[in-house]
């Protein structure tokens, strides 16, 4: 064999072996370490050496590696991918995306989602002007945390942005009437009513009004239902029994419509107990006006209260009270 | 001949030496690979695609201007001392403080045209991947000239008097050094003992404040960059360059060179 078959031959054994060896070395990269390799955001700062641009855009991949290489981000994959943004953030706090991105997967616990609203803050405080940091924030306190006075305060700035969307005012209205403050949803609405700019928006805002009308008259049926069962001692078999026979409690049903619809277009709508919940619905709306959770998400919210506010007041104590506030209406027997 | 003219031959005949070093090519070869292969790590993530590729693009500029700098600035002194030719030169009428700012004058315009290089490699990648150039770019790539120009100064600086290993250590440290200065300004008032803070100030004021010159994030997102600043960049520039270079020259004065 020639000197040179000889050199090539060794050559390829030499590759051989280093391939051979490379596969059986654990292939793991930073982002799969975990979390306990992120650094904190002054070492990761003090280390860019003026390249703070460029060391967020390495957290930034790392961070999509961590999202886009698991099926489902787990609450440890979270922890790391929200330590991962707060580095690029405070590296680069002019990025736009990340923000949301973080917002977006740290819904696993209170905590990450309190998380996620600290790093929605800071990308508010660069981009005052994007209304969507603000809708996360909002989502975020009113889905995960049932803070709703502060998710209204979020969505009320975030709808006076440009390019916000038309349903923003109606959620935010929504939100105010959740802790049964139907009057400041109202006069809020009635506000948005009297600045709106177009006809279309216009009838929306309307619509919302018919809602809240109808709620409060839902509301005033429960307060009667109450008396009523205090009063007699027995549950009522149908919502005409208020208003029926020596034991009722009001004059007469209110409308299930809007009083203001024209004749033409009543729909001939009743009051019906909803079998589910036990609570009076108009058919005209089918629901309630409040925030709709899934069956899911309102047992992860009942779940997360308890854990989260041992001496904090309980929330349908603060409701109750603040039904027990409003007005009966009229009074019958 | 004027000191400006013996200058002027010296900075030429540096440009003429400093365009034969493979050095240089190596670094504005791979300057450029760095800013073309921004596309691929782009790529890699689907929003602020822009962003990553203009950062890729302005951080090579930044890191490859300082390595040419740096690595060719140091050995500036020692070479003409290795091949003696630096006794002919001062032979001449020449004092050895226009020699020194003859050679920083030539590397500095050396630099600036690699600088010009990769800036042109920057807009064509920029163009080429569709993303939004703005004046912002241009003022940031002029203020990397700036900081070069600081570098170049503090290479030559170290070139004067020490071996080029020792200047390459030592540039390398305060080109480092002089992005964390404000880091440690701030720590330093942090403390609690009074003479640490005022060390931590007077060394803010030695050493080199070099983010001062970097500007690539206002560029990249399209930040305004007030010209105020910008010329008020220029004027520390400046100033530092030239007590650098007195700093140099007195030293290099008292240089024996056998």
């Amino acid at each position: 064999m020639s000197s040179r078959a000889l050199r090539l031959l060794a050559l390829s054994i030499a590759i051989g072996c280093t391939g051979w060896a490379h596969a059986r070395v654990p292939h793991t990269t930073r982002a799969d370490r975990g979390v306990d390799f992120v650094p904190s955001p002054r070492a990761a700062q003090a280390a860019a050496f003026g390249f703070d641009a460029l060391v967020a855009d390495y957290h930034w991949l790392q961070a999509i590696q961590v999202a886009g290489g698991q099926e489902m981000v787990d609450e440890t994959a979270a922890i790391q991918l929200g330590k991962l943004v707060d580095v690029v953030t405070t590296l680069n706090p002019h990025v736009d995306h990340p923000y949301r991105f973080a917002a977006l997967w740290l819904t696993h616990s209170p905590e990450l989602v309190r998380e996620g609203n600290r790093l929605l803050e800071r990308g508010i405080a660069v981009h005052p002007e994007d209304w969507r940091n603000r809708f996360y924030l909002g989502f975020n306190h009113f889905f995960y945390l049932g803070e709703y006075d502060e998710a209204a305060q979020a969505l009320e700035i975030a709808m006076q942005r440009p390019g916000s969307p038309a349903y923003l005012p109606r959620l935010v209205a929504r939100l105010k009437s959740h802790r049964r403050n139907l009057d400041v949803a109202e006069t809020f609405l009635r506000e948005m009513l009297a600045g709106a700019s177009d006809e279309d928006a216009a009838a929306h805002i309307q619509s919302s009004l018919d809602e809240i009308e109808i709620e409060r008259k839902a509301r005033l049926l429960d307060k009667a239902r109450r008396v009523y069962r205090r009063r007699t001692g027995r549950e009522i078999g149908d919502v005409a029994e208020l208003a029926r026979g020596e034991d009722r409690v009001l004059e007469k049903i209110p409308s299930p419509e809007p009083d203001a619809i024209p004749a033409s277009l009543r729909r001939g709508s009743v009051w019906r107990i909803d079998p589910e919940t036990k609570r009076f619905v108009s058919s005209y709306l089918g629901s309630r006006y409040e925030v709709h959770y899934s069956s899911w998400d309102r047992a992860r919210l009942e779940r997360w209260r308890t854990a989260d506010a041992v001496d904090a007041p309980d929330d349908e104590t603060v409701l109750e009270d603040r039904v027990e506030d409003e007005e009966v209406g009229p009074r019958g027997g | 001949m004027s000191s400006i003219r013996r200058i002027h031959a010296l900075a030429v005949n540096t440009v003429r030496e400093a365009i034969r070093n493979k050095l240089l090519y190596a670094l504005l070869g791979f300057g450029i690979l760095m800013i073309a292969s921004g596309v691929l790590l782009a790529s890699l993530s689907y929003v602020e695609v822009d962003e990553i590729l203009q950062d890729v693009g302005l951080g090579a500029i930044r890191f490859f201007g300082s390595g040419i700098a740096i690595f060719v600035g140091i050995g500036l002194i020692h070479n003409e001392v290795d091949r003696r030719t630096i006794f002919t030169i001062l032979s001449k009428p020449v004092s050895r403080a226009e020699f020194l700012v003859g050679k920083w004058a030539g590397l500095t315009i050396t630099v600036w045209l690699q600088l010009l290089l990769m800036g042109v490699a920057f807009v064509v990648v920029s163009m080429g991947a569709e993303a939004t150039l703005r004046p912002e770019h241009a003022l940031a790539i002029a203020m990397i000239g700036l900081e070069l120009m600081v570098l170049v100064a503090i290479a030559t600086f170290f070139s004067a008097f020490t071996t080029p290993m020792l200047a390459g250590l030592f540039s390398v440290g305060l080109w480092l050094i002089g992005h964390l200065s404000r880091d440690f300004y701030a720590l330093g008032q942090q403390a609690e003992d009074e003479s640490v803070s005022r060390a931590a100030s007077a060394l803010f004021r030695v050493m080199p404040d070099l983010e001062v010159f970097n500007k690539t994030l206002e560029a990249v997102h399209g930040l305004p960059i007030p010209l105020a600043e910008v010329g008020m960049a220029g004027m520390y520039a400046l100033g530092y360059t030239v007590s650098t270079l007195m700093l140099g020259a007195m030293i290099f004065a008292r240089r024996d060179f056998k």
